[in-house]
């Protein structure tokens, strides 16, 4: 066998291991650091905050309660005078509370989710029974499919934002909000869709065909040994790749931004978070804490996916 | 098998593929030919058109801004490339020795790659903020390499360095993954041969490793440049000063001036390049 690190060598070792992972994680832990500051303590290099300020948090997940507004005296006046109606001191607070600082986070959250959601469902649905078919099935133009699948994976969304986007405005989907959404659907279906084709059929490929053939000799049709034994078998996979297409349609930005721009109330989190950002109310605390709170669902996507995801990603080597 | 049951299966497999092979040819065949079209026409956003032949081309042949945006788009893919091989195959090296918390540094090291553009970007441009960033409190403040503050990002010129460091980042973890899928597959008694050879670890690196790892080394290098030649979202997110051939195409479809036209020709040029060098993938890479 190979012969024992000699201490040196271990040192080198754990050394290059946890300047690795220092490397990979430190922008996370920044991000972590700035939205837990006080605004004063920003300047301040160490990553562990002076004073812990949830603020950030509070705002953005609506647990602040009320600002009090600054009103001018002069106003403070008018408003303590009685003979005005309760409406009239209403109009006239709201014109210094400025609505332009309110940022409905949940909202987005909830946006984004559902869209995402939609799409992960969808795209697993569509690619298990098209991954099978290319997968086990014998019918004309199967490996054309097989390598068409490849290739339109690789033709990224920038080719064809120009096309996707007029054909959307002459289908009429472009001039209502429910069109534009409906639109953005289909492309991260289509986003989706290749890769998990590809996922799925290697993973259909792996499951002995014997299982399906013993279940046809107990009088099962195709369909229904598919139903009833490759997808039970599958279901680790098969969560594996929705959460995998969740996360695509939850990261994406370029297209929600070419679609949804003036569709504030349906902005989903990656372009709310952008507008945020160079409004210039962008304030580093909350654009961190709002990272934070986009960022959280992805990593528990990840946990509880990983075991399955990087073998396969990596099988046959496509996704990058 | 007897006719039908082959005809059968074929119809099946016909049925179960045609969901998606729909969605697919309508929404990326039919776009790609949709673009070509485009590329004739002075198109505006509320989707009228009018034909003016090959002007769209002979514009952007003689916008030197194209010229740049390639320019730009070369050194991002060359920094890129070469980057994410590198660190992906030492970090796979690195992963492949066994030692203590191995499992936990492994799962770490893929954060980049799995978490959103959208966040991690703003950590990143705390870090190379002016004012508070850790970047220039340790150049200037520590180790005193300079007396001004630089603001990096805001520079199309070290932006762009930026943009390549952020970029090997978050994608060398993919390029690991898949080289340490192949060295775990390496035979050890390889190992243990070159060493009986008088091998050091070095030789052996060289002997036996970059031999075995030969076709996947080609595989990730021409995965990133056809990957990163559409990369968008990184590149804009990050430093939308830095004009990569795709945020270039973005301004020119969806920012001041809006030219889809000229957006459409350009995709369809760079749809060329990368079909070639899809075709060189499938062939030389898949087929080898």
């Amino acid at each position: 066998m190979m012969n024992k690190r000699t201490p040196l060598q271990s040192v080198i070792l754990y050394t290059l291991v946890l300047a690795l992972v220092i490397f990979c994680v430190f922008p996370f832990l920044q991000i972590l650091s700035t939205s837990l500051k006080h605004p004063i303590d920003w300047g301040n290099p160490s990553l562990i905050p002076r004073i812990l300020h949830l603020d950030a948090y509070k705002e953005l997940l609506g647990l602040m309660p009320a600002k009090e507004i600054d009103v001018p005296a002069s106003i403070q006046r008018l408003l303590d005078n009685p003979a005005l109606s309760a409406e009239k001191k209403q109009m006239l607070l709201a014109k210094f509370s400025s609505g332009g600082d309110v940022f409905p986070f949940g909202r987005y959250m909830l946006n984004t989710f559902v869209i995402s959601f939609i799409t992960g469902i969808c795209s697993t649905f569509l690619a298990s029974l098209a991954a099978y078919a290319i997968a086990r099935l014998r019918f004309p133009a199967q490996s054309l499919m097989a390598n068409g699948v490849l290739f339109v994976y690789m033709v990224g969304g920038v080719l064809l934002m120009v096309p996707l986007y007029q054909m959307s405005v002459n289908v009429g989907l472009a001039s209502s909000a429910g069109g534009t959404i409906f639109s953005l659907f289909l492309i991260y279906l289509i986003q989706t869709l290749p890769v998990a084709m590809y996922m799925l059929g290697n993973y259909f490929r792996t499951i002995p065909f014997s299982l399906e053939e013993a279940a046809m000799m107990d009088g099962c049709s195709r369909v229904e040994a598919f139903w009833r034994i490759i997808m039970p078998l599958s279901k680790p996979m098969l969560f594996t790749v929705f959460i995998y297409c969740f996360v695509i349609a939850w990261n994406e930005y370029l297209f929600a931004s070419v679609f949804l721009k003036q569709y504030q109330d349906f902005h989903t989190l990656p372009l709310a978070l952008q507008t945020l950002f160079t409004s210039k109310n962008a304030i580093w605390d909350r654009i961190m804490a709002a990272s934070m709170l986009t960022l959280l669902p992805v990593i528990i996507c990840f946990m509880l996916a990983n075991r399955h995801l990087s073998g396969g990603l990596t099988d046959g080597g496509v996704k990058g | 098998m007897s006719s039908v049951l082959i005809k059968n299966e074929s119809r099946l497999g016909l049925k179960l593929v045609a969901p998606a092979v729909g969605i697919i040819g309508l929404l990326v065949i039919y776009p790609i030919l949709f673009n070509l079209y485009l590329s004739f026409f002075d198109v505006q956003l509320n989707g009228n058109k009018t034909f003016v032949g090959l002007d769209n081309y002979t514009q952007l042949l003689g916008n030197p801004r194209y010229y740049h945006s390639v320019g730009v788009s070369v050194i991002y893919l060359i920094g890129t490339v070469i980057g994410t091989t590198v660190l992906g195959l030492a970090a796979a090296i690195l992963m492949n020795q066994t030692f203590r918390f191995r499992n936990l540094a492994r799962g770490l090291i893929l954060l980049p790659y799995f978490a959103p553009v959208i966040s991690v970007v703003f950590g990143w441009q705390f870090i190379f903020d002016p004012v508070n960033g850790i970047y220039n409190h340790v150049v200037v403040d520590v180790l005193n390499l300079t007396n001004e503050r630089e603001n990096l990002i805001g520079n199309p010129d070290s932006a762009l360095f930026v943009v390549i460091l952020f970029d090997i980042w978050k994608h060398f973890p993919i390029a690991y993954l898949l080289f340490l899928a192949k060295l775990q597959s390496v035979p050890k008694d390889l190992y243990e041969a070159a060493a009986i050879d008088g091998q050091n670890p070095w030789g052996r690196f060289w002997h036996v490793t970059l031999p075995e790892l030969k076709f996947v080394i080609a595989t990730v290098v021409l995965l990133r440049v056809i990957w990163n030649l559409n990369r968008f979202e990184d590149v804009y997110l990050l430093a939308p000063n830095v004009e990569t051939l795709p945020i270039f195409t973005y301004y020119q479809a969806f920012a001041g001036i809006v030219d889809q036209g000229a957006a459409a020709a350009i995709s369809v040029i760079q749809l060329l390049v990368l079909v070639g060098l899809i075709w060189l993938y499938v062939r030389k890479v898949l087929k080898w």
